[in-house]
């Protein structure tokens, strides 16, 4: 039974039915799993200024992290973001800066069914 | 005949390769994003006396006030000399004994995010306060600093006028108030226009004529730093820095079994000091500015990292780099051609390969970085208004 609520849910998902920022246009990276809408504060991002992130996880998942790297150059951000849940899947993540231009990737760990699932998105940042 | 025909082929292709460059739509853009210049000014909301001219002027006279120090005899300006930029033109500053690492420029600081070589401070005004403090540069304590400005006639008038009310008997709370007006003075401090600002605002408004008047060898140069050399991925900006920081291969040995930590310490330095701006200093009661501070982190990989420091004028502040290793741009730019992969950390980042630059090359970006210097600047020492009242 479980299981079918979860392939349910995740079908749900994927279709992006019932997944929703509010608040005007969002960017959308989907998993297998997950589907993750997100907008950055302010838009767009610009080099070496900090943003925030809204964004919602579909499903809602036990937990997430979000992190930023740039894979050529082998490093991450010099900062660590905060993560406020909101309720129903709904995040806010305040602290990211990406400092070089470049390209980065932005990172969601999503913690669900006690497995960590790594969506990413690439960002080029110039 | 083909031989001629040979050789004035190779002469053509010669004189077109030192010829200036066109510059793509891509390379325009990445050189219309180093201006306008100067920057918009903003004030500090950290510092309530920013941009007054009461401030400015109380923080000028500290600048250059030797009773600042404990020995009576130097002031800001040993270290931070307005003909030299700012800087003193030594490897490593001097104030009552040697210390580590170079003086960096005052001039543009406004436009920084971290303060020092290793951004332990958040706030101009809370940088300000450490070289006082500092035994080896000026040597004081918060409680000789407020008994002179409550003592001094002079200068208990102008602080009054600019903080609204006589020196508080709390001594570090006069000493902070000091260091604001400080920073008031330093952010006034900001670097002219350049031949490079005259190029890229002639390249921006497609002034083919504008752009011409620029030397040939810096347009070789300014491609080569957009492009092979890619020193646009850290200077970036108007003021040709991120302002954050890197591992760039300079040995951070201070003396024989001694490391100069960088940013690693510089963070543990910002975290404990009650003068950050999440702390009660802070004028600003939203902590806007302290985004930075609330989120920084820590890594292993900070060892060792020197901030990016900005471009403008650097001409005149030699010698370069965090403690002052090389004595000219030239040598600059030959070690980030020469550099050794060996140099950097291991687990670090990724981002420094030798560029191996020819000699034409080294001498076209060297010439391209000699026109970010406005060869005169925009500071005269103001006659002093004589009684306060």
């Amino acid at each position: 039974m479980r299981a079918l609520l979860l392939a349910a849910s995740l079908a749900a998902a994927a279709a992006g039915e019932a997944c929703e920022l509010p608040g005007g246009a969002a960017q959308r990276i989907e998993s297998p799993r997950h589907l993750v809408l997100y907008r950055s504060q302010p838009a767009p991002l610009r080099i070496g200024e900090h943003f925030a992130l809204e964004f919602v996880v579909c499903p809602a998942p036990e937990s997430v992290r979000v992190d930023a790297w740039m894979p050529e150059h082998r490093h991450g951000m010099n900062y660590r973001p905060t993560i406020t849940a909101l309720g129903g899947g709904r995040y806010r993540a305040e602290g990211l800066m990406l400092h070089m231009a470049g390209r980065w990737e932005l990172v969601f760990e999503v913690r669900a069914d006690g497995s960590t699932e790594r969506i990413a998105q690439s960002i080029q940042l110039q | 005949v083909k031989r001629a025909c040979v050789f004035l082929i190779l002469a053509v292709t010669g004189a077109a390769a030192l010829a200036a460059p066109t510059f793509t739509e891509e390379e325009t853009r990445k050189i219309a994003a180093h201006g306008p210049w100067p920057a918009p000014w903003i004030r500090d909301p950290s510092n309530r006396v920013s941009g007054s001219a009461a401030a400015i002027d109380l923080g000028e006279r500290l600048f250059f006030e030797r009773r600042l120090s404990a020995n009576g005899e130097i002031s800001c300006s040993r270290c931070h000399l307005p003909e030299r930029n700012w800087s003193d033109g030594l490897p490593r500053a001097v104030g009552l004994e040697e210390v580590d690492r170079n003086a960096p420029s005052v001039v543009n600081v406004r436009h920084q995010h971290w303060f020092g070589w290793d951004g332990a401070h958040d706030s101009l005004w809370a940088q300000s306060i450490r070289p006082i403090l500092d035994p080896r540069e000026l040597g004081m304590s918060a409680a000789r600093v407020a008994k002179l400005v409550r003592e001094d006639k002079d200068l208990s008038c102008r602080y009054r006028k600019t903080f609204g009310s006589a020196p508080d008997a709390d001594d570090e709370k006069v000493l902070v108030d000091l260091a604001k007006a400080l920073a008031a003075f330093q952010e006034t401090l900001v670097s002219g226009r350049t031949a490079f600002d005259e190029f890229r605002d002639a390249i921006a408004r497609g002034d083919r004529s504008g752009v011409a008047r620029y030397p040939e060898a810096a347009q070789r140069g300014l491609r080569t730093f957009i492009g092979k050399g890619a020193c646009d991925v850290c200077h970036i900006g108007p003021a040709f820095t991120n302002g954050e920081f890197h591992d760039t291969g300079i040995g951070f040995f201070v003396r024989p079994g001694e490391v100069d930590p960088g940013r690693h310490g510089g963070i543990k330095k910002l975290l404990a000091d009650r003068m950050n701006l999440l702390g009660p200093y802070n004028d600003d009661p939203k902590r806007s500015t302290a985004t930075g501070t609330r989120h920084v982190s820590l890594e292993h990989r900070n060892f060792g990292e020197f901030k990016v420091p900005s471009l403008r004028n650097l001409e005149s502040s030699a010698p370069y780099m965090h403690n002052g290793s090389l004595a000219s741009l030239r040598d600059v730019v030959k070690h980030y051609s020469e550099l050794s992969p060996d140099r950097l950390h291991s687990d670090g980042e990724a981002i420094l390969k030798p560029l191996h630059l020819t000699a034409g090359e080294i001498d076209d970006l060297t010439a391209f970085l000699e026109t970010l210097s406005d060869r005169g600047g925009t500071y005269k020492r103001r006659p002093f208004p004589e009684d306060c009242r």
